[in-house]
């Protein structure tokens, strides 16, 4: 803001005078237009939610979804409980994509690096050269690199490309590959293959650097199949983990160990050795020792029924050991042909490519949707190489770091603007269709790669179809039904890949075990960013890191042993060296790092991300080896003065005996003595009782912290849902931020040995709401169905409710974050586009908090009265995005209804009882099956 | 002693201190006036439309059901303006060279909207739902008055959250059997408030205090 200067008498007199004709003209309502449509098409109805099936992929896996359009907006995406890798549930990734359909950074034209925009029939004049002399070589020269690829489509034009040049070659990019799983897979059983966990059947599962639950393609398929075997008592199991840095899998354990990889590996190999591998026994200290022979007793008490799960960060001799274990114990794991790699046609990787630009053997290069510049690892080199490709095209959804170092760029369609297909990881396939015209004038994957076959244009929807017309249909089906039928559900029926018999898995030779070392580097996947892809994603970039809180960048994660031994702070910057290359970060001080271990998420720090990701966070890219592992031994890491401030939305406190209050646990073994809690209405209060309903409903929510794995999808699907705008870092670091919903960790253990859980809290409805008698203009209230309500238009912003809610739930808009003072580029006309229009966007100066997804409630209500019929189920977004079903909403006066049995859980508490709030939100306790050792 | 002040000023300072007693009573009252007066509330305006469409003559001369042009009126919260298509079915076989339809031709041929004024807005934050309200018995007249009298379409009610509430509070006066709902030129009967009160009861119309709810309208 400028400084206020002095104003003449005649500026002032003048400044009045508009003020006065400002205020009177305001009194007269604005004009305001309706523009039908010219022809309206069939069955839709203007201002109702359609829902259409599709599939969106992560790392080219699919997950399949119902995106629900309003007048042809997508505003909201759910997940499609037909798909097989989303099961009606979403994860971040999923949720946020909408916001990414609208992202105004996209780029809108294909450009050229020295003449900028350009056309796309420019691009066809200056490709036909290197086209036809790479055709006239056979295709020598001409090379192919893209992520993951599992659409059969795209796999069916790739090969078709191979075949009309048959010495192009095509390769493949994925910055979080799982390299050392399919290694490993190759050892045991000499062939590309794909392993897929059963958890539902598995009730001991053991996890060796291996994060189930953490963010990921598969992580609603695994979460939701552990969770639902864990809310029976008999079949709950006990999950181990050993890992470095804490995870979801982690926090979520019965039984975790902190140790950095090499004892992982060492403990792997002590469980081998108890079933009869006979490999020479590594040292393995004693507290190591001793948790291995927990895990062989329960291991071998529960045959068929026990699993050993290895991560990307123990070499794949180690996940070839594991798969030897499991078959020692019948573990339940089905073993499919990998979906991305169809026989005949596997791709090279990165590596391969870089080696043959650095021969000269590649003149004309294709980069489709993979950003390698920025996501290669920093030892290859790959933006030196680029620059000795004679001809080289990116094509993106954005003009990003790649972008910026090839000939040309080329707008690609988002996935929910274009015709395609892809295959979940367990090889279902799902036809991705659109939901809008290409709002930036991008063309699909398919109508790209048919652009540099050099083949006629064709749409996307015809080649498509193409791929499906031979597909095996039922007895006497015609095409058009069957596709329709496909489009409608979502997926294609008897298309998951059939499991492989396999032989037993060879016995590795393990690698010598490593020497120790002073500092190990742990590069994992981001539970925001994923590898960055999604980093010009601001729901993203504020969605907070699961365990350290921390938005808007990253941090170096160290355990408090061993940031005190090396005299770092919390917040300190650290300049991280390997081999040469070096990153200065800040330094965050976390419970359940392992000594000797530090943490680094990818994905950040991004030179061309888009006005949101641009420069935020340390990117650890540039510390990654030639051979592309996350694990990096020998950092050397030296304290700098500096500091950089964390930005958290959880301050890190520590309250003696509190934790056990407001986090209550259950061992499993008292479980059968439990008894259910009441919401303290035995309590004294001070504020007015409640008086019942008017007309029968009574909403409430339960919320199982035992199922909740802290995965954040609520929180997106909650700012999705319900226009909750993003209030940017500066905001953040004055401890101001927009989420109705967070979700709280706490932590009963030790820094080193972490007892921790997660505790998602949204508004409590208290039926004696404390923000209620505070309010002196009645914005505050209270509806016959137990909702407590903020009246928008009420609101003047004393924030009295604020202070006195005791719960911490209600925000408020200290400027316009969603009206007129956007942060960044969110202020954009196309983004607006995506907001809900059942869902008031809120003025600067007004308090607000979770609705219990009122909108919905109402929009059912009218339904029902509409159709002179009982009112139905109602979901809120974050019941309706939880991959473990630990959120339940409903009616608890229906009859029958689930959230009122689950009140009489003997697992039930309410927040804070003793201030008798009666609150409508309720949990039940976290259910743990600790060994013995670590009873407290 | 030179007199200081002129005989005048005596009346100058009554009125002065009257004004400071007076004035502030009369802006709230001009102000209250000015804010649920036509001005603001557009009450009885009538706008301008770019084809002059008269609901007298399609509604009160020829008959045509609210429902052919306002489709969803009973499905959505919307009930809907409809897509030039739907004029033209008519007007592609009549009046097919008028002048005053030039701009409905024109729209169809060149695949743009009509842009019409709104005549009857809501502010952004109340979430008015018409299937509800008809499936209730409220007549499309109990609103928007005799429509098949308006030759332009004015909005006959105030449209304030007074004026809502009047209804939600006491819905029996303007409840009407479903059959009738689309009925222009219905008139309550004698026993209204009997009526009113059985017509409430048999829609199972919510009681006035969850009516009067904020929560019923605002979201």
């Amino acid at each position: 803001m400028p400084p206020l200067t002095g104003l003449h008498r005649r500026e002032a007199l003048r400044l009045l005078g508009a003020g006065i004709a400002l205020a009177a003209g305001g009194c007269s309502r604005p004009d305001e237009e309706i523009l039908p449509y010219v022809r309206q098409p069939e069955q839709l109805l203007p201002g109702v939610p359609a829902r259409y099936a599709t599939a969106l992929p992560l790392s080219g896996w699919a997950r399949g979804i119902h995106a629900i359009a309003v007048d042809g907006r997508p505003i909201k995406i759910e997940g499609n409980p037909l798909h097989p890798g989303s099961r009606g549930a979403t994860d971040v990734f999923l949720e946020a994509a909408i916001l990414d359909l609208y992202d105004p950074d996209r780029s809108r034209a294909p450009s050229e690096r020295v003449a900028g925009i350009a056309s796309w029939e420019a691009f066809g004049k200056a490709y036909a050269r290197p086209l036809s002399e790479a055709r006239a070589r056979g295709g020598a020269g001409f090379r192919l690199l893209t992520g993951r690829v599992t659409s059969p489509t795209l796999l069916r034009q790739i090969a078709a490309l191979r075949e009309a040049m048959p010495d192009a070659a095509w390769h493949v990019h994925e910055p979080l590959d799982e390299a050392n799983a399919r290694a490993g897979a190759a050892l045991a059983f000499g062939r590309r293959l794909r392993a897929l966990p059963l958890l539902d059947r598995a009730e001991v599962v053991v996890c060796l650097e291996a994060d189930p639950l953490g963010p990921g393609p598969d992580q609603i398929r695994l979460s939701s199949a552990l969770m639902e075997r864990r809310r029976d008592p008999a079949r709950f199991g006990r999950l181990y983990a050993a890992e470095g840095l804490p995870t979801l899998t982690g926090i979520k354990a019965d039984a975790r160990r902190a140790v950095p990889p090499p004892v992982t590996a060492a403990l792997l190999v002590h469980l081998a050795n108890g079933f009869g591998a006979g490999l020479p026994a590594p040292a393995l200290p004693e507290p190591e020792r001793r948790f291995a022979e927990q895990i062989l007793t329960d291991l071998r008490a529960h045959r068929e029924r026990a699993v050993v799960l290895v991560g990307e960060a123990l070499e794949p001799a180690f996940h070839a050991l594991a798969h030897w274990l499991n078959a020692r114990l019948a573990a339940p794991v089905a073993w499919i042909a990998p979906p991305d790699s169809p026989p005949g046609h596997e791709p090279g990787d990165i590596a391969d490519l870089a080696r043959d630009i650095a021969a000269g053997e590649v003149s004309c290069l294709a980069i489709l949707g993979t950003n390698p510049v920025q996501t290669a690892p920093a030892g290859l080199g790959f933006s030196e190489l680029l620059r000795r490709v004679g001809f080289s095209v990116q094509i993106g959804t954005h003009a990003d770091e790649t972008a910026g170092a090839t000939h040309w760029h080329l707008p690609l369609a988002h996935d929910l603007e274009s015709w395609s297909d892809l295959r979940a990881t367990d090889g279902t396939a799902s036809l991705v269709q659109p939901l809008v015209r290409p709002l930036y004038g991008g063309r699909s994957v398919h109508e790209i790669l048919n652009l540099l076959t050099g083949a006629e244009a064709r749409r996307g929807y015809d080649i498509v179809r193409e791929t499906w017309q031979d597909h095996p249909r039922p007895a006497g089906g015609d095409f058009e039904g069957w596709w329709r039928r496909c489009l409608h559900d979502g997926t294609i029926p008897g298309s998951a890949a059939a499991p492989v018999a396999l032989p037993e898995p060879a016995l590795p030779t393990l690698p010598p075990a490593p020497a120790p070392c002073d500092l190990t580097l742990t590069l994992t996947p981001d539970p925001a960013l994923w590898d960055g892809r999604c980093a010009n994603n601001a729901w993203l970039q504020e969605c907070p890191h699961p365990v350290t809180k921390q938005v808007w960048g990253n941090a170096l994660l160290l355990s408090h042993g061993e940031a005190a031994r090396r005299g770092v702070r919390d917040g300190q910057t650290v300049s991280l060296t390997v081999r040469g290359s070096s990153l200065i970060a800040p330094v965050a001080v976390v419970s359940g790092v392992a000594d000797g271990v530090a943490g680094l998420s990818l994905g950040h720090g991004r030179a061309r991300a888009g006005q949101i990701g641009n420069g935020i966070g340390v990117d650890g890219y540039r510390l990654m080896q030639a051979g592309a592992a996350r694990v990096i031994r020998d950092v050397s890491l030296t304290a700098l003065d500096g500091t950089r401030e964390i930005l958290r939305t959880q301050a890190y406190t520590q309250i003696e005996g509190e934790t056990d209050k407001l986090f209550p646990r259950i061992d499993l073994a008292a479980l059968a003595s439990a008894e259910p809690k009441g919401d303290g209405s035995d309590q004294p209060t001070l504020l007015e009782p409640w008086t019942g309903d008017a007309d029968g409903h009574a909403w409430g929510m339960v919320i199982d912290t035992m199922a909740c794995i802290g995965c954040n999808a609520c929180v997106i699907a909650c700012q999705s849902e319900n226009n909750v705008p993003v209030v940017g870092p500066e905001e953040i670091a004055r401890g101001r931020m927009m989420h109705w919903l967070r979700v709280d960790i706490y932590d009963a253990g030790k820094p080193e040995r972490i007892e921790a859980g997660f505790q998602p809290v949204p508004c409590m409805h208290c039926e004696h709401a404390p923000c209620e008698p505070v309010c002196p203009v009645a914005a505050s209230v209270h509806d016959g169905e137990g909702l407590n309500l903020q009246v928008y238009n009420r609101c003047v912003g004393t924030r009295f409710c604020e202070a006195n809610c005791p719960y911490k739930v209600r925000r408020f808009n200290f400027f316009g974050y969603a009206d007129g003072q956007e942060y960044a580029s969110l202020g954009a006309e196309p983004v607006r586009a995506q907001r809900n229009p059942n869902v008031t966007v809120r003025a600067r100066g007004v308090m607000e908090k979770c609705t219990y997804c009122v909108q919905r409630i109402a929009n059912e209500r009218q339904a029902a009265e509409r159709d002179g019929r009982p009112m139905g189920a109602v979901a809120t977004a974050c019941q309706s995005a939880c991959p473990t079903r630990a959120i339940r909403f409903g009616d608890l006066n229906a009859p029958g209804s689930p959230v009122a049995a689950q009140r009489a859980d003997p697992r039930h508490y309410a927040l804070m009882a003793e201030l008798n709030t009666r609150p409508r939100t309720t949990y039940l306790a976290e259910l743990r099956n600790p060994l013995r050792e670590d009873r407290t | 002693m030179a007199q200081i002040f002129r005989p005048g000023a005596d009346t100058l300072a009554r009125v002065t201190l009257a004004g400071i007693a007076v004035v502030p009573v009369l802006a709230v009252g001009l102000a209250t006036t000015l804010w649920r007066s036509p001005y603001a509330t557009a009450q009885d305006v009538t706008r301008e439309q770019p084809v002059p469409f008269s609901h007298e003559h399609h509604v009160g001369g020829l008959g045509i059901d609210c429902r052919y042009c306002h489709t969803s009126v009973e499905k959505a919260a919307f009930a809907g303006i409809p897509p030039t298509e739907t004029c033209m079915s008519c007007h592609s076989q009549i009046w097919t060279n008028a002048p005053m339809l030039a701009p409905v031709r024109s729209s169809l041929a060149e695949g743009r909207p009509l842009v019409w004024r709104r005549v009857h807005a809501l502010p952004d934050y109340v979430y008015f739902n018409h299937s509800v309200h008809v499936a209730k018995g409220v007549g499309c007249s109990t609103c928007h008055g005799a429509i098949q009298t308006m030759k332009l379409v004015r909005q006959v009610a105030p449209l304030t959250m007074g004026w809502c509430l009047d209804c939600h509070r006491n819905p029996a006066p303007n409840l009407r059997p479903r059959e009738a709902v689309f009925d222009m030129t219905w008139t309550p009967p004698e026993d209204q408030a009997e009526q009113g009160a059985r017509l409430a009861a048999a829609y199972h119309v919510k009681s006035p205090a969850r009516l009067g709810e904020c929560s019923i309208c605002h979201r």
